[in-house]
């Protein structure tokens, strides 16, 4: 299949993120019959690399600094010696490395940048190393959250017929067949006890004190039937974990929580749980609620992002205003209410729409008509098998 | 640390009470009106708030025992605006912020927003601000531009934020860090509106506000904990005619009122001013204090550890800036024990520069 399109898919690195895992999951199900894939860590590997398929190369750079102009050559000649026709940047760092390729002439191979950054509620700034790697080195852009779209229009400057949003998916494949844990008999969790899990590592973004201050609203009665299961690092940050301690100790909460540190098998956790909850400061995807969904688990998450901003009202969980404990607490109150049947079938409403929204199949499809989208419009070989 | 220890226990029980004891919000919005001798302002400002796209559930007018006719004004216009009003009069004056607290703690809706006598609101402001709002949950607190207008209503062809010198920072960050809250005065209050949990954290009042040399104004007091515990987004657009009086409460320096200002803050300083600056900067210290209790009983760590450094740094300046004292010698001895490096060194070398060079005009009062 020699006229393939062969995309060159860029990030930072090969750990495990939910950034780093929306890459895997796009590159690995591009159809093969039109894009050939190759996959560069601009910084260095890591876990996902063993994720990706097969017959998807991967080459770490091994770049120390964004403007490192060694690996703006390295990265140049793979680019020229691999035929690349189309660079698929994820993450801004990756961006602004690519964009550099792009204005020292080194590169001249249309660029799409999907942007994931996740710090809204701290920064909408457009400093100019951002703003002109953008507006110069960047031919589409593709954001995962209505908020980030609308700045790369209004705050940058795009041109809108450029700007895309694209939702991130959920691979479902990842969670057939799993076993659920035995989670009550590991951590020793009351039989009758309702349980919440949080997958979140422990750090300021997320946002647990809100949680805790809700579980500290609740009921009595209804608390005493809650347990949480914090499953993520409490190494990320250690002042915030030091302070989140000190609030379930303050509220008496100790014994409603267990704190499980970072896990390699979250998909056994979260199918062994009752509901997922997620309380953060800022989000785009979250990509965990879409884990919650295809957990078959009800979920109670803050409104933060794309995600729960198309599942409103859809009857599959709640999504309280963030850093809102009082709203938290209702919809906690609401979820620990429920009988078990009623939870059960709630999240299997949410396992079958995240299959309706949120597959990979979709966001794949979405990404694949972008790609020939801005071949067409920079008047470059659109991929064979096109459909019309 | 035991949950026995007293200390964290009445924390635990002030945060506990900040979300138990909440009023559930029973309308969607609220707008929060402080009046005072205002009978010459008030119709045009209650007809521009009748004429908004997105009409309040609520106007809740605080009047700080007025001796004209401005309540008799509001009671006269009443029954034609279509929203609800409820006035309530003070008995004796408690002054514009402290009247503000007991307007918001009236407040029933889900958002609220601020608002003067005098001013003049463009029909697009309450949904522009709620549109913010409901387009990113996320948002604790948004304020707006507004044009400068003269007492007769026409524009002076200037911005507010401009005239306050914010506008490059504001439109360069929309979003205000709390470092960003605690060092400058940013907002004015009737281009504000924010979400309940805002004011739920912010009230009550705390006494230190109160401050004779460097008082803290409801509207910056209410930015600086919605930064800390939340978002503040600022909106470049001009959302209402602020207008520009002689009897102001809090205003803008326009014409010869800048070079007036100006004259007196050098000569307060050249004649002894340090003790008083001196006395402002632990002031705001201790305001910083206790915005970063309140963020750290809501859980806000990194916020409030970020609070009490800046107010550290304040009372370490406040140091250097006692009359009397080795200003130099104080300076240095502030550097951290490593030295702090050339940048310590610059630092503390700043301070000394700042101890001795006036302090920028206060602005001319202007009364909400």
């Amino acid at each position: 299949m020699p006229d393939r399109t062969h995309v060159l898919v860029v990030n930072d690195s090969m750990m495990v993120g939910g950034a780093e895992r929306v890459a895997v999951d796009i590159a690995n199900t591009l159809d093969r019959n039109r894009f050939r894939v190759t996959f560069c860590s601009t910084r260095s590997g890591g876990p996902l690399t063993d994720v990706l398929t097969e017959d998807t190369d991967h080459v770490s750079l091994g770049r120390t600094a964004t403007w490192d102009l060694r690996k703006v050559v390295a990265f140049s000649r793979l680019v020229s010696e691999r035929q690349i026709d189309l660079i698929h940047s994820h993450g801004r760092g990756s961006m602004k490395f690519v964009a550099l390729a792009r204005l020292s002439g080194l590169v001249r191979t249309p660029h799409l940048f999907h942007d994931h950054f996740g710090r809204l509620h701290l920064d909408r700034s457009a400093p100019i190393g951002l703003r002109e790697a953008l507006r110069r080195g960047v031919d589409t852009y593709v954001g995962v959250d209505e908020r980030l779209c609308d700045w790369a229009r209004r705050t940058i400057g795009l041109d809108p017929t450029t700007v895309h949003l694209v939702r991130s998916g959920v691979d479902l494949t990842r969670f057939d067949g799993i076993v659920p844990a035995d989670i009550r008999s590991i951590w020793a969790i009351p039989d009758d006890a309702v349980v919440f899990a949080m997958a979140a590592n422990f750090r300021q973004q997320k946002d647990h004190p809100t949680l805790f201050r809700a579980m500290a609203a609740l009921p009595k009665r209804l608390l005493n039937r809650m347990h949480l299961l914090a499953i993520g690092s409490t190494e990320a940050d250690a002042d915030y974990f030091a302070g989140c301690l000190r609030m379930l100790d303050d509220f008496g909460l100790r014994d409603h929580v267990t704190t499980t540190g970072a896990r390699n098998d979250v998909p056994e956790l979260l199918a062994g749980a009752d509901a997922g909850v997620l309380c953060a400061k800022n989000e785009t995807g979250p990509l965990v609620v879409l884990e919650y969904m295809a957990s078959s688990l009800p979920f109670v998450a803050t409104d933060t992002g794309e995600v729960t901003r198309a599942v409103r009202g859809l009857g599959i969980g709640w999504t309280p205003a963030p850093r809102d404990a009082i709203e938290v607490a209702d919809a906690l109150a609401d979820a620990l209410e429920m009988r078990p049947d009623e939870r059960v079938a709630m999240g299997v409403r949410g396992q079958r729409i995240a299959e309706e929204l949120f597959s990979q199949t979709s966001v794949t499809a979405s990404v694949e008509a972008i790609y020939d989208e801005t071949m067409e419009r920079l008047h470059r070989p659109v991929p064979v098998g096109k459909s019309t | 640390m035991s949950s026995a220890d007293p200390a964290p226990r009445a924390a635990a029980d002030a945060a506990r009470s900040i979300d138990r004891l909440r009023r559930r919000p029973t309308l969607d919005l609220s707008v929060a009106l402080c009046t005072w001798n205002g009978e010459r302002w008030i119709r045009p400002f209650l007809e521009s708030l009748a004429a908004q796209h997105h009409l309040p559930d609520e106007l809740v007018v605080q009047d700080d025992a007025s001796t004209d006719d401005t309540v008799a004004a509001i009671r006269d216009l009443t029954p034609t605006l279509p929203f609800d009003v409820r006035l309530e009069v003070n008995r004796q004056r408690v002054g514009s912020t402290a009247n503000f607290a007991l307007a918001l703690e009236r407040c029933r809706g889900r958002f609220v927003a601020l608002a003067d006598q005098d001013d003049v609101w463009y029909p697009e402001k309450l949904s522009r601000l709620v549109h913010e709002f409901e387009r990113d949950p996320i948002l604790t607190l948004v304020f707006s531009d507004a044009d400068l207008i003269g007492e007769d209503g026409r524009s002076l062809d200037r911005g507010l934020w401009d005239t306050r010198q914010v506008g490059r920072i504001l439109r360069r960050r929309p979003i205000v860090a709390e470092e960003l809250a605690a060092t400058t005065a940013l907002t004015t209050g009737c281009t504000v509106m924010m979400r309940r949990r805002v004011v739920d954290a912010a009230l009550p009042f705390p006494p230190e506000l109160d401050h004779p040399v460097a008082p803290m104004r409801h509207d910056r007091w209410l930015t600086l904990i919605a930064a800390a515990v939340g978002t503040v987004e600022a909106i470049p657009e001009r959302l209402l005619g602020f207008r520009v009086h002689g009897s102001q409460e809090t205003g803008v320096l326009v014409g010869a009122e800048l070079p007036k200002a100006v004259a007196t803050s050098v000569g307060s300083n050249l004649l002894g001013g340090g003790g008083r600056r001196a006395d402002g900067l632990r002031a705001r210290a201790d305001q910083l204090d206790v915005a970063a209790e309140r963020a750290e009983l809501l859980g806000d760590f990194g916020e409030a550890a970020t609070l009490r450094r800046i107010a550290n740094d304040f009372v370490r300046r406040a140091r250097i800036d006692e009359p009397g004292r080795g200003r130099l010698r104080l300076a240095l001895g502030g550097l951290p024990p490593d030295g702090g490096g050339v940048r310590g060194l610059g630092t503390a070398l700043l301070d000394v520069v700042r101890a001795m060079t006036p302090s920028r005009p206060k602005p001319a009062p202007r009364h909400a």
